[in-house]
């Protein structure tokens, strides 16, 4: 902040008497800034400081290699269950999510293309609870597959799939018209012009929102509690009509327990799902950057 | 076809404006192949005679909207084979316009339309059921920023070679290299042909981009300001480039750099408000212009 104000004041000083109006708007402009780097600073910092100070401590190499026990025991179930969740989410979610982002960006103003934008748009705003809930009605009732990980990756992908439309829609509408031109000046038919040229030049972006998709799979909680419910073992290898477990739910459920090995897993959990979406943005950042 | 040429061959651009010279064109097309009308020279006392150019494209009574703006306006002239025909004129005033007619790239915007004729070798390329992909591989295009494509130098020329033709791998290689040297590019890249086409200078990728073009052996090349994003050196280059691939293209170059097209080019027709407001052989158009607009353009009055 007294920074801030030096800045302004330095330039108030250069502007001269003329500017000091100038200047007065330029000391108002850091400040904001400065207030606005406090506020999201300060409170990325707290969670960060809260989820390592409590969740380093319970780091033990036993953590990583058994499965919980009640109420103790390591994580080793729910480590696996994240990847396999969001793994099986990203498979089913990409593809689709890929496809129907090319259409969109290639046949703007079609029919099909506003009603593409307009269900991942709703799929966005959708609260990822209802999503969950959804999935719990149709899938773990009416389809009889039980809590499970299908029923669990289908409901991250629901999350994932408008996210991966997006950054795929506005890759390749980044792609220059130059280049767009330039192939079909060769003769290339339509199909050379998007799988050939377009979709290479857009791909880096499009994997940035891969990463993206995949961390807030990640870091999702409500859209599994209903379909993949919570197992204390390793997963069997089953599609449906057995549950799995997964990071966020210890955190969720053993938060509010009264003993203190619980509360230790979830600040745990809560450290490998904040560690693990950093190093999947910081990945993203270094795709993006090596596109330059 | 062998009448038309032969029309072409005879008639030259001369002492004619040129509306009365496509009505004159059209009449002999049209009509019995006779002489030169009683009292109109047709042969112009000019040592291009010698040269007989065949005309590749006719263009007639053109006219071209976007949407409902009316940006060129009955435009007819000729093009001809192994010549350099470069459009000038101020910006916005048509020239690219023009050119995209000539490989219909304007089909990919819904709202740009052409009307009127387009012949190439006697055929209308404007009309409806062409394949637009096959006309594109006749008419090669090469834009004002470079494009390479994000891949290697190789599938750069490569792409086109495969979207049409079944070459073995060493017939391939063999084209590939041939296109790089008329591009005068393979001294500096042969040796870094898996390296990123992205990789390479501006003004080698402009010759990557010649290079790509005429891989696919066009028949008339379309260069669209295709220096004014380089610097000095790499525009000579190109220029030098243009004139040594005359021998063998129909070239048409649209320049805003007057030296340019007075250096490049054998025939210029200049555009004015999406007008043709003459055509002729360059140097007439730069030493006697017969419009007083021509003449206020060339010694940069406007423009």
């Amino acid at each position: 902040m007294a920074a801030a104000l030096e800045r302004g004041r330095a330039a108030i000083a250069r502007a001269g008497g003329l500017g000091w109006r100038r200047g007065l708007f330029v000391a108002a402009g850091w400040s904001l800034s400065a207030l606005a780097f406090l506020l999201l600073g300060v409170a990325m910092a707290w969670i960060i400081w809260v989820v390592v100070a409590r969740g380093a401590g319970a780091l033990s190499p036993a953590l990583f290699l058994t499965i919980t026990q009640g109420t103790g025991g390591g994580l080793l179930n729910a480590i696996e269950g994240t990847l396999v969740l969001a793994v099986g989410g990203l498979l089913l979610a990409v593809p689709f999510g890929m496809a129907a982002g090319i259409y969109v960006s290639e046949y703007p103003f079609t029919r099909w293309a506003a009603v593409i934008e307009l269900l991942a748009d709703v799929l966005v705003g959708v609260p990822s609870i209802v999503i969950g809930y959804f999935g719990y009605i149709t899938m773990v009732e009416w389809l009889g597959w039980g809590f499970s990980v299908a029923a669990g990756a289908i409901a991250l992908a629901m999350i994932a799939l408008p996210y991966v439309c997006r950054t795929t829609e506005v890759a390749m509408r980044q792609v220059p018209t130059e280049l767009r031109e330039a192939a079909y000046a060769l003769g290339a038919g339509e199909a050379s012009v998007i799988f050939k040229i377009c979709l290479p030049a857009a791909l880096p972006a499009s994997l940035t929102g891969i990463l993206l998709a995949l961390a807030v799979a990640v870091g999702e909680t409500a859209p599994l509690l209903y379909t993949a419910g919570w197992s204390n073992y390793l997963w069997n290898g089953r599609l449906i009509g057995s549950p799995i477990g997964y990071l966020t739910y210890a955190i969720w459920t053993f938060i509010n327990e009264p003993f203190a090995s619980a509360n230790a897993l979830a600040y745990a959990a809560a450290f490998l799902v904040t560690a693990f979406i950093l190093v999947i943005n910081i990945c993203s950042r270094f795709v993006f950057d090596r596109r330059r | 076809m062998r009448e038309y040429q032969e029309a072409g061959r005879r008639f030259l651009p001369g002492a004619l404006s040129p509306i009365p010279f496509v009505a004159e064109l059209r009449g002999m097309m049209d009509e019995t192949r006779e002489g030169p009308p009683a009292g109109h020279s047709l042969f112009p006392a000019s040592e291009k005679i010698e040269a007989t150019p065949l005309v590749k494209i006719l263009i007639r009574n053109l006219d071209f909207y976007y949407d409902d703006f009316r940006a060129l306006k009955d435009i007819s002239l000729p093009i001809y084979d192994k010549e350099v025909t470069a459009f000038i004129g101020p910006s916005g005033c048509g020239k690219s316009t023009l050119l995209r007619v000539l490989n219909r790239i304007y089909e990919l915007y819904p709202k740009q339309r052409a009307e009127g004729e387009v012949l190439m070798d006697g055929e209308n390329i404007l009309a409806p059921g062409r394949d637009l992909n096959l006309l594109r591989a006749k008419v090669g295009m090469v834009f004002q920023k470079p494009t390479p494509f994000p891949m290697s130098i190789y599938d750069n020329i490569a792409f086109g070679l495969r979207l049409y033709r079944h070459l073995s791998r060493s017939e391939r290689d063999d084209r590939i290299e041939v296109a790089l040297r008329r591009a005068a590019l393979w001294d500096e890249v042969g040796d870094k042909l898996h390296a990123s086409g992205l990789s390479l200078s501006g003004g080698q990728q402009q010759r990557l981009c010649i290079a790509r073009a005429i891989a696919v052996e066009p028949e008339v090349l379309l260069l669209d300001e295709p220096a004014s994003a380089l610097d000095p050196i790499s525009t000579q280059r190109i220029e030098e480039l243009i004139a040594e691939l005359k021998s063998d293209y129909c070239i048409v170059l649209v320049t805003h750099n007057m030296q340019q097209a007075a250096r490049a080019s054998d025939y210029t027709g200049f555009l004015y408000l999406g007008e043709l407001i003459e055509f002729d052989d360059t140097e007439r158009i730069f030493t006697h212009p017969k419009d007083a607009r021509t003449e206020d353009y060339i010694t940069g009055r406007f423009g």
